[in-house]
């Protein structure tokens, strides 16, 4: 069994990526953690907004992967009705989600903290859409770029997403954040 | 060029509804050689309502993994006050949570393709694929869990002062917290890969989302649990 194999070094490579890219929204998140959590809800959310885009966008690649590699989607094509097909479902997606986290977030806010803030809804559901919209073209590029070039885009496509992803939705988070209070 | 019949056939199987393809993807497969992944594809997406598919399929799951996800915060939120006062941890939160969650899609979407393959027979435990993969993912996450809780110790170090003992606490937490999570997500991408790929469903649609939820709510769970005990 050959463990330092062409995946091994192909899914180190890109994790090692995706530290680098993580440790830059770690970095983010401590200098502006005080500001992030002027609402306390934010914390509790967090988890599931910055994995909302590895979940859409993954599996979203994965599909795509697949279909590229049964020669079901054409990787000179980004114009077909399977992948806009994919787009637009994981656009629906993010916004559901959204706002999923959006309502979490106003419920936690009035039975922990008994204040009714309805309009820590948007906080979410603006920066997930600005988040995932930013998201979705890049795994889409991605995925059709790293297939073209030969590589395998399961490898590499996941960690590139969580990566990309955190620093977009900690920006995101916070720009509406910073807009909104 | 390409057999009426062929055609005949794909469009056959293009409307079929999803839990009864099984018996018909079979006899093309065997009668004009089509893998059955592909076969598998065309009926899963490549007909008109591919959106809705997508949707039906995943939203539930979705929404799932986001209310786990919250309880994983929810941990986090107790323990706020210790967590946020170390800045390597903070710094390390969303690399954790990135580095656990991608464990979890590589591992579902490799287990998937192997499930597609035909890759997953006989008893699991000494499945070679399988084994090697586990390796491979554990070897590569206690490697990257080094390298980052070593950078973001080093970063600390320009914004707070650092003791010893709290550096090597810091650097406890994260290998435990990932060789923990890395297990636990191999166990729920087999159990319900198979299940998922048994109920004639892709499991690229349900894997995902839930090692992904599993690892952020594992990570903070296991993050908060290891910071009461351990600081």
């Amino acid at each position: 069994m050959q463990i330092i194999d062409r995946d091994f070094k192909e899914i180190f490579t890109s994790e090692i990526i995706s530290v680098l890219g993580g440790l830059v929204a770690g970095v983010l998140l401590a200098l502006y953690v005080q500001k992030l959590f002027i609402i306390p809800s934010l914390i509790v959310i967090l988890p599931g907004f910055l994995e909302m885009r590895g979940n859409i966008s993954g599996s979203f690649a994965s599909r795509l992967s697949s279909g590229l590699f049964l020669h079901v989607i054409n990787p000179l094509k980004y114009s077909t009705r399977i992948v806009k097909g994919n787009i637009v479902a994981s656009f629906i997606l993010a916004i559901i989600v959204s706002l999923a986290l959006g309502f979490m977030a106003f419920l936690f806010t009035y039975f922990v903290f008994g204040v009714f803030l309805v309009s820590i809804i948007f906080i979410p559901l603006i920066a997930g859409i600005i988040a995932n919209a930013i998201e979705i073209a890049i795994t889409l590029f991605a995925t059709f770029y790293l297939f073209r070039k030969g590589h395998d885009p399961n490898n590499i496509i996941g960690p590139f997403i969580t990566t990309t992803g955190d620093i977009t939705s900690i920006v995101s988070l916070l720009v509406v954040v910073v807009v909104m209070i | 060029m390409i057999h009426k019949n062929v055609i005949k056939h794909l469009l056959k199987i293009r409307r079929l509804k999803k839990n009864e393809h099984h018996a018909m993807l079979y006899k093309v497969h065997k009668k004009y050689g089509i893998s059955k992944r592909t076969l598998f594809y065309v009926k899963e997406y490549d007909n008109s309502n591919i959106t809705r598919t997508i949707l039906k399929e995943s939203v539930l799951i979705l929404l799932l993994a986001s209310v786990i996800s919250s309880l994983g915060g929810f941990a986090l939120a107790n323990v706020k006050t210790a967590f946020f006062s170390i800045i390597p941890l903070i710094i390390m939160l969303p690399v954790l949570n990135d580095m656990v969650g991608d464990y979890g899609i590589i591992i579902s979407s490799k287990f998937s393709g192997m499930l597609h393959m035909g890759r997953i027979r006989g008893n699991i435990l000494m499945n070679e694929h399988l084994r090697k993969l586990f390796i491979q993912i554990m070897i590569i996450a206690l490697l990257t869990a080094s390298i980052c809780s070593i950078i973001a110790l080093g970063l600390s170090t320009f914004a707070t002062t650092l003791t010893y003992d709290i550096a090597l606490k810091v650097f406890l937490i994260t290998i435990i917290d990932v060789i923990v999570l890395v297990s636990i997500l191999f166990i729920v991408a087999i159990a319900a890969g198979i299940y998922f790929y048994k109920k004639k469903e892709d499991p690229n649609n349900f894997l995902i989302p839930m090692t992904t939820s599993i690892a952020d709510f594992g990570n903070m769970l296991i993050l908060a649990l290891l910071v009461m005990m351990i600081l």
